[in-house]
Order: C-alpha cells, then structure tokens, then sequence
C-alpha cells in the first residue's frame, strides 16, 4: 500500500541521530515523518548511561544552541552532573551527565510527540524507493511504502548486527533489539561502500549485590551545572554519586585464562574497534605491563538498581565474565543482570558523504550518526541536527548549511568524517579542533544560535533568551571598557587586594580584567565599580573574551590565512586522471574522496603539497581557458 | 605521469668550471638513448661511451649514466652524458638531444619534476634552487647537505620530539579522568627545554647557512678623509675607488662584492660625513645614511692621528639603535704603531694601516665574527629567509609555552603553533605564501 499521505523529510531510526534529525526537520515546518522499529525504544541510551565529557559536551551544547533537544533532555534526566578539566581553562572544560535511561528516553519520547509537524510510526524499514539516482521514499517490513522529498537514515548499530559473547554469535541489533538485516543487505546492493566496525558493552550489575564501603566515592559537583542554554539545576531529579573502584592482578589472570575463548582474539570478530575505549582483555594484553585498571561505577538510574561498571567492557564467555567480575574489590558476590557483549555492525564510508551528510550516491538520502563510523550518542545527535537541518533544506529547494571548523565541533567532525574517512570508531576530542579556543561549550550559542534562527530552528523562547544574554554581554563590555579606575582614587589596600600591587597609571576595568590573577567577582568589589552583572553566564562569558582576546584574534586571524583555499571550490565532476602533474596516488585519493574545496583536498592524508599546488595550477589555468574562451566570444 | 614530454638542458652554468653534463628527462628514454650511444646503457652503472651525431660521426667521448623510472632524480627516466669537451662540444650534444625529440628544459624544470613526483620535500626543492645560483662554493657546498635531506632530518626530528609533547599535553587534556598525570610522568616540562636546545642548535646552523647564501652588508663610514676608499681597496685588492687627499672625495656610494672565507660580503664605501653646503656632496651623505640603515655591520673610520673626534660621536649617536659597530682606527703607520683589536664593553676596535694592509687581516676576523660566522661550512644549512622566519616563530612559540606552563590549554596553543610554524618547512601543512614562492621560484604552471 502506498500510505496516503506525501511527506517532506522522513527520518529512519529513533535513536540521538533520529530523533535530532526529526526534530530539527519538524521545527524548519517540514512535513516529517520518524520511523522506528520500536516507538518504546525511542531515545534509548544503548552503552553508558552518560551524556557529554570532553569534546562531547562541546557537542552538547553546540546542538542546544541550535534548538535541539539533548541537553534539556539530560537537564530533565540527570542524576550527576560534572564540569571536567575546570583548572585547565575554558575552551578545554567540559559537562558531563549520568543519566537516568528511563527517565532520559522519557524526556525525548515527550519532546518527539509533542513536536508539531512530526508524525511517528512503527514499523521496520527494509527498503528504500528510488527513482534513478534519487530517493523518493521507503518501504516497510508489511510492504507499505511511503513518499517523501528527502530521506535521512540512522539505523545505528542495527545494520547487519552481530553479537558476540564468548564464541557464540547471534544477529542482533542493541541491547536486545532485532538487527535491520533485510535493509543492511538493500544497502550493499546500492554500491554504497560498506564496512565493518566493533564496539562493546561491560556486563550490567545488581547494585545491591556490591559493597561500596569498599569503593572511592565520586559524587557530582555542588551546585551542578545545567546542560542546556534554557536549562536549570532545578529541573534535575535525585542526584546520585558514582564509584570508583579498580581491577587487580587476579582479575588479569582470569581474563588471560578465557582468552583462549574470546571472539577477539581467536580471529572471530573481524571488525574494528576503538583505540580510546578497548575492551577489558584488549587492556590487559595491550598494556600488561599496569596491574590494576580504573572501573566507574555508575548508576543506571534512580528506579531500578543496576548498575553500569563503566571500563570492563568484554565479550569473554560468561563464565569468564562471572569470574572475572567478581575478582574486583567490592564486586566478590556480584550478580550479574546482563552479560557484556561486543557487537559487529555495518557502517558506510563516510568519505562518500557531502559536508550535508547526503550521500554522493544517491540524491536525497542523508546519513547521520553511527552508520557513518562514528560512536557515542553526542556525535550520533550533532550528526541528526545537521542531516535533518540539509534534509529540511533539500526538500525545500535550498542549498546544504554546515558549519566551518572553526566555527563549531560538528564543522570539525563532518570535515573530518567527510574528508579524511575512518580508520576506527570517530569520537569527538578537543585535540581534533584546531581552533580549540574559539570552539568552547561557554560560547557554543554565540557561535550557532543566531545562524540556527536563520535556518528556522530556533523557536521564540530560546531566541528571545539568546538575544538577552548577547544583548547583556555587550553592554556590560561597554560599560568596562568606559569605566576608568584612577590611581590616585583608589586606596592603596583595595589595589593590593584585588589587583595584586599598586596600578601605576589609570586603567579601564576591561583592562584589569585581561590580567591573568584578576578576578570579575573580585574586581567588582573595587570602590566605585560594583555590582556588576549578576547572570554568571554573562559575566563568564565577558571574562573569558577580555583574558582570552589575545588568542582569539591570533586564531581569527589565522582562519582568515586559510579562508582562501577553504573557498576555492573544486567542480565535482573534475576527474583527477585528467589533471596533468598529479601523482597515480593523487588522482587514486581525489578521485576516491571528490573534495568539494581544495582546503579540504590540503586535508585529505595522501594529498601532498606538491598535488595542492599541481591542482592550484589546473584551477588557474581552468580559469584562464574560460577568459580566453569568453573573451573570445564577446570578440 | 609517464607520457611527460623528453627534456634536456646542459647541468653546470657555463663559465663555472667542472665538467660539463647534459641531462635529459622524459618518459620511455630507452629508444633516445640508444640513438644516441650506439648501444643499450646499463641502468645505473656508468659506461665509457661515445655520443653519436645523426650520421654516427662520434661528436665527443664520455661517460654516460641511465636512471630508469622511477628510481631517478625526476622519478622519470634520466640519462646523463658527462661529456669531456668545453663549453662548444657540450652545445653539440645538447643539439643532438633536440635533434632526437627533446626540448630544452625551462629554469628549474628537473626539480619542478622531481617535486612534483613526489622525490623531494619543499625544503629539498629549495635546495636545488640554492645550488642552481649558489654563488660561493662554501654555498655549493652547504646546499649539499641539505639537498640530501640534512635540514630536513633536523627539522623532522624537532616535529617529532614536538609531537611527542604535545601528544602528552593534549592526552592530559582530552583525558581527564585517566589516573595518569601524562604532564608530570613523563617531564613534560623538561622535553620542552630539551626541544628548545634542540631548535636553537639547528636555529644557529640554519643561520650559517644563510649567511653563506644571502652574505651581509658592511658600510664603510666616517669623517671626510680618514681613509674610507683606501680601506676599500685593500680589502677589494684593487682600485675600485678613487683615493685623493682632498676631503670630500667620494660622492656617490660605492659597493664592492668581497668574500672573506667564503662568506660573501657586500660592502659600501660611502662618502665622509659632515656639514656642508657643497649639493653632490650633500645628495652623497644622504645616499651614506641610506646605506647605514641596510647594513647589517657599520665599520666606522677613524684617523689614529687625530683619535676619535667631537664629530665621530655624532656619527656614532646618529646611528641606527642595535646596528653593530666596529671602529677602525686608520693610519697607524703614521705613528708607527702595531696593529691590534680590543673589544671593550661592546665595542670592538681595530688598528689598521689601509695604506700597508698592516692589520687588515684582523679586522677580517672581527668583521666575520660581527655577522655572526661560526667558521667552517660544515654545520651549516642552507636555509632560506623563510625558513629562518619559521624557525624564529617557532622558538617565539616555545618561549610563549615556557612562560604559560600553568595554564595548560594555553600552553598546548603554543605548542600547536610552534609545530605548525616548523612545518612549513618541510611542507607538510602548506601554508598559500609558500605556495606563492615556490611558484615564483619555479616554473610551475604557466
Ligand atoms: N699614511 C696613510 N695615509 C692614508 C691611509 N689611509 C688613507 N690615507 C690617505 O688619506 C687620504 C684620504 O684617503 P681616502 O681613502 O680618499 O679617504 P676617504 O675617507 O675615502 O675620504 P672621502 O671620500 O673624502 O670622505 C688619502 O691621501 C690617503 O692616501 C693610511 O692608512 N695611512
Ligand atoms: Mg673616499
């Protein structure tokens, strides 16, 4: 059956990537439809029961800052919050939550139902319509097809997903859900470049099985934090503390006894795994010389007791994971609710992708979150948002929005993903950002809210909001930098308490304020200057530009040195065979990857410089046959 | 790149000795060279061969070398015929080459092709530029070095111990909640010291090399008369400017090429300086200080008979502040005393007789030590201005990373661009100004 209704943008899958998609397509006025295989599961945190950390929590927020709902549904689910690396400067800290599973899924199942424009719908997809090279919509496991302009697929872990424990096997999808088999197999046929990654889950632990006497208390920070923009500490519920406690010699020696049969190391699982977050037997052989690893302990959530032992992620047989388990302090008669378990699944290159995150196969399809090789539900979510946002725009006839790398962490992932492919899982670090200092969770609204309200993804509420603070901001940057604090005025104990020493000559409190040891709070207490702002957020924020300015305007300046390539644009349909100079790799790796700038060909590992500047000299002399043959016609 | 059309060009500049060489590059050289030789050249090994004309008359006698692709300087095939005659007969062979399908090669057209096969890093391609117009065989000699691949190695191995700081600071920073102290466990802070040695050793052996390449300009000044232009001569061994014992002889400045050790110097001699209504002599001491804001080293002459004059502390006053001063005392025949050198709070003095040459070779010595040689070609790199420029970034970087060592996202910023300086040499992270050189430079893409 053809379902009657014709739809803009439909998104597949209901996890961060599809609900951020949906949302964001059904917020720009598009028609949209969200299709899940289980409208229970929506939202549903399949790994850890943690949101943000660094370089994650920089995506957080990025993502609130254009409208979408991650950060306010973890603001609502909640129960620890924690600033990590707060010594080591602004553009390095970041939020991280634990968060209730129930309570989280919650959050985003209310937000997706009460979305205007967005409607839901159960029901496995196993293929997808075509019409030439282009998508015209879906069909379902019951043959139902439906049409939209635009189609966006998440499916995760889903696709083809295998489950290893110990050496048995079975196809599945996450936690307990079926694998999309049939789609996965369609998607093969398509000729889009599939391959094949691991990722892994720790056993689940009965909380009230465990001794925690035993075990260093990590609880949250006091007062906590909120996530979103919009967000507030009191809509957190319950706060919970985690645990810490560690693996010991004996632990090693009984994983070491089941490795005989581990599906890692008997040649069983042929997909790849990542580096920063190995499984408990890759640790242990990888790094044999450190006897004891670190486990977190963390709480699943405040209506149920297990727990999530966060750095002993397996897929020994079970009988290893029960021995192993309880050889660690504070866990000797642990139960075990849920074995752990590695799981295969299939994912595309992204090096086929636009910056839009539509494929370069087919027209209309956009492909978002972990099917692209990344992991983690924060880089699944920033992918949604920028593939429902380009989705929305395809289907209303406008050109694709990203945004640059020095703009926000999501223009670093797409640039990395779409540019440089993948060799393990991508996750997002701050290392990956070059332009680090300007990319902060602080600023993350003042870099995308406003171009968000230009895409129609920012509602009234928050915009309203935005333009208070910004509006905050400025003034009282005006009002330091006119306020002049004069030596002679000011008595000699105050200028030593706040400044340090004694000023030598008059100064604009903005001025002050770039000294490294003076405080905004403290300056304010100055005679005559006080109260200052009271929303932390602003004063934080006018703190950080005036110390930071420095380093800022040396970073604006060095994108503005790279714009120009950033803005050269490479035609899409060059083929690099033709480009005379270029090295046989040259021509191999462009023509593989297609830049779409030659910034972005600078980038690509392989390309040399000695390509770049072959290519600068087929674009100039591209341009120079176009003069010619111009000029030779208005002749 | 195997259908590139066959270029050739004779390899040594005429008129500078050596033997002369005909290179010849292209794609599918088997054919060419066996007209050529009579015979089939073994690759690689070098061979007693003659160089044949159209109709097989033997033009000259030789050694001839074949280097298949890809394993040759331009990654193509590359024949080189190591002829014996003079400048006529390696005219001849190069005609021959032409005659058998080659064209001659542009400027800088072999390395524009090695570079572009991918056989040498920037900094290399800019060494085979530097040994194309090495001036000075202590330059030849220095770009030697690094065409095979010595600064670059230098420069590799500073970004290698870099970025294994940096990989340190950035894990304390992307990993906060590991229970390693990435920063103290592995002294970080001292790696920095290390690398800051490390960048300064290969800091002062870029900046010999510069200095052979780019040499540095010495005026000559003081009051009318005290024996500027006879200085000049001496030095030169020649008359390259007029001596009279009128005051206010030269006019226009002078300038004179002298190498002293192999470092090239360029020297003006330039008219005295004092009052006067004269209108050429005036338009000359304007064109003296124009001379003394360029040059990297002042010699200021002094008549030892008449000692340093109210008028030479208003020269001295006048001058540029931090241009390094030498002070040449003149005319010690006169009083018969021994030439000498004595360097005092800063400043070096020299007794000299520009008439007998009696201490000349004294001030040889304090001059090359003013402009900063170490002696010897040996440690020197031949390194470009930019590369001096990069390194000095580089070093101010670390210097900035020094002084923010506890403010750690600040300090992982410096050291981000020190890396980023230092790899625009080797053209790792091309940056478009060198880009834009190199364009200049080559004949890349006309
Ligand atoms: N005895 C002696 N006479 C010298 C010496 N150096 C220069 N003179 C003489 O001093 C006179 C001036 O010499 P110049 O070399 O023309 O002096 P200058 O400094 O170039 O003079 P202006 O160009 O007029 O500024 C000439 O007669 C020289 O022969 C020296 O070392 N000993
Ligand atoms: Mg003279």
């Amino acid at each position: 059956m053809l379902y009657p209704t014709l739809f803009d943008v439909i998104v597949i899958g209901g996890g961060h990537a599809g609900a951020e998609a949906a949302l964001a397509s059904a917020r720009m006025g598009m028609k949209t439809l969200l299709l899940t295989h289980n409208i229970e599961t929506l939202g549903q945190m399949s790994c850890n029961p943690s949101i943000g950390g660094i370089g994650k929590g920089h995506l957080v927020k990025e993502v609130d800052a254009l409208g979408g709902a991650m950060a306010a549904a973890t603001d609502e689910a909640g129960i620890q919050f924690r600033i990590l690396n707060s010594s080591k400067g602004p553009a390095v800290r970041a939020t991280r939550a634990q968060a209730d599973r129930v309570l989280y899924r919650q959050a985003i199942r209310g937000r997706l139902e009460n979305q205007p424009n967005l409607w839901l719908f159960q029901q496995a997809v196993d293929d997808l319509l075509l019409e030439q090279n282009r998508v015209v919509g879906v069909v379902t496991q019951l043959g139902l097809r439906f049409r939209a302009s635009t189609v966006v697929l998440t499916a995760g872990t889903f696709l083809a997903g295998l489950v290893h424990v110990g050496l048995s096997n079975y196809k599945a999808g996450r936690a307990g859900d079926p694998p999309s088999i049939t789609l996965a197999h369609r998607l093969r046929e398509l000729a889009l470049p599939v391959k094949r990654f691991k990722t892994g889950t720790p056993p689940r632990i009965d909380g009230r099985t465990l001794d925690y006497s035993v075990m260093e208390e990590q609880p949250g920070d006091n007062p906590a934090p909120a996530f979103s923009f919009l967000g507030d500490p009191s809509l957190h519920p319950r706060q919970l503390p985690c645990w810490i406690t560690h693996t010991n010699q004996r632990t090693h020696e009984i994983i070491r006894g089941g490795l005989d049969r581990s599906p890692l190391y008997t040649g069983v699982i042929a997909g790849v795994g990542p580096r920063y977050c190995p499984s408990i037997e890759d640790k242990i052989t990888r790094f044999s010389s450190k006897d004891s690893h670190q486990i977190f302990v963390e709480p699943e959530g405040l209506g149920t007791h297990e727990i999530y032992p966060n750095g002993i992620s397996t897929s020994l047989p079970f009988d290893v994971q029960v021995d192993l388990v309880r050889s660690i302090r504070g866990f000797e008669s642990a139960h075990i609710t849920r074995p752990g378990y590695a799981i295969e699944y299939d994912y595309f290159d992204p090096v086929g992708l636009k910056h839009s995150l539509e494929t370069k196969a087919i027209q209309g399809l956009f492909f978002a979150g972990q099917i692209n090789g990344t992991t983690g539900y924060e880089e699944a979510a920033a992918q949604g948002l920028l593939a429902g946002i380009n989705a929305a725009r395809a289907a209303q006839g406008k050109d694709a929005w990203y945004p640059a790398r020095d703009q926000a962490y999501i223009g670093v992932m797409v640039d990395d993903l779409i540019t440089r492919g993948v060799v393990e899982p991508y996750r997002m670090f701050t290392s990956r950002a070059e332009y680090r200092l300007l990319l902060r969770e602080d600023n993350a609204d003042l870099r995308l809210t406003e171009e968000g309200r230009g895409l129609g993804v920012i509602d009234d509420k928050r915009w309203r909001h935005f333009e208070a603070k910004r509006e905050a901001i400025a003034a009282e940057q005006e009002r330091l930098k006119s306020t002049w604090v004069n030596p002679r005025l000011l008595p000699q104990k105050e200028a030593e308490r706040v400044l340090g020493k004694n000023i030598e000559h008059e100064y604009s409190l903005l001025d002050l304020l770039r000294r490294p040891d003076v405080d905004y709070q403290n300056l304010m207490t100055l005679p005559g200057v006080g109260p200052g702002v009271s929303n932390a957020e602003v004063s934080e924020q006018v703190e950080i530009q005036a110390k930071y300015q420095g380093y800022i305007s040396r970073q604006l300046e060095e994108i503005a040195r790279h714009q120009h390539y950033e803005t050269m644009a490479l035609p899409s349909d060059l083929d690099y065979r033709e480009v005379h100079g270029l090295s046989i790799e040259g021509q191999h790796k462009l023509n593989q990857h297609k830049p779409e700038t030659l910034g972005q060909a600078a980038r690509i590992s392989g390309v040399t410089p000695a390509a770049i500047s072959v290519l600068l000299v087929h674009l100039k002399r591209a341009e120079q046959d176009i003069k010619t043959t111009s000029n030779k016609k208005s002749a | 790149m195997s259908n590139t059309d066959v270029i050739a060009a004779t390899a040594t500049a005429s008129g500078r000795g050596g033997i002369g060489v005909v290179r010849v590059s292209g794609g599918g050289l088997a054919d060419f060279a066996f007209a050529l030789l009579g015979k089939a050249p073994k690759p690689r090994v070098a061979t007693l061969s003659n160089f044949l004309a159209a109709d097989g008359n033997t033009i000259d006698q030789g050694v001839a070398l074949f280097f298949p692709a890809p394993h040759s300087y331009t990654g193509e095939d590359v024949l080189e015929l190591q002829g014996h005659g003079g400048d006529a007969v390696l005219r001849m062979v190069l005609g021959r080459c032409l005659e058998l399908g080659a064209r001659p090669a542009e400027p800088g057209e072999f390395t524009k092709r090695a570079f572009l096969n991918n056989k040498m890093d920037l900094a290399q391609a800019e060494s085979v530029a530097d040994l194309i117009d090495a001036a000075t065989t202590e330059a030849a000699k220095s770009a030697m070095r690094s065409l095979r691949g010595e600064f670059s190695g230098a420069i590799h191995l500073l970004v290698e111990s870099l970025i294994n700081l940096r990989m340190l600071v950035e894990a304390t920073l992307d990993f906060p909640e590991e229970e390693v102290d990435f920063i103290a466990e592995a002294n970080a802070f001292g790696q920095l010291a290390a690398i800051r040695a490390q960048l300064g050793e290969v800091f002062r052996q870029a900046r010999q090399g510069s200095l052979l390449r780019e040499g540095a300009h010495v005026a000559l000044i003081g009051q009318p008369n005290v024996g500027k232009s006879s200085l000049l001569n001496q030095l030169a061994g020649e008359e390259v400017a007029i001596v009279t014992p009128v005051a206010g002889t030269t006019r226009d400045a002078i300038r004179q090429h002298i190498e002293i050790e192999g470092v090239p110097l360029h020297f003006i001699d330039t008219a005295g300086l004092r009052e006067t209504e004269d209108e050429v002599e005036k338009i000359g001491i304007a064109r003296a200080w124009c001379a003394i804001r360029q040059a990297n080293v002042a010699l200021l002459l002094v008549d030892a008979t008449q000692g340093v004059a109210p008028a030479d502390l208003e020269i001295i006053a006048a001058l540029p502040p931090g241009l390094p001063l030498l002070r040449v005392f003149n005319k010690i025949d006169l009083l018969e005393r021994e030439p000498g050198s004595s360097g005092v709070d800063g400043v070096t003095d020299v007794y000299l007789s520009a008439k007998t040459g009696a201490g000349v070779d004294l001030l040889h010595q304090q001059l090359l030590r003013m402009v900063g040689w170490h002696g010897g070609g040996e440690g020197a790199f031949m390194a470009r201005a930019r590369h001096l420029k990069a390194l000095g970034e580089a070093e101010g970087r670390l210097v900035l990373a020094e002084a923010c060592k506890g403010r750690i996202e600040l300090f992982a910023e410096e050291l981000r661009l020190a890396q980023l300086a230092l790899s625009s040499i080797t053209g790792e992270f091309t940056a478009d100004d060198l880009l834009g050189e190199i364009f200049s430079r080559f004949c890349i893409g006309k």
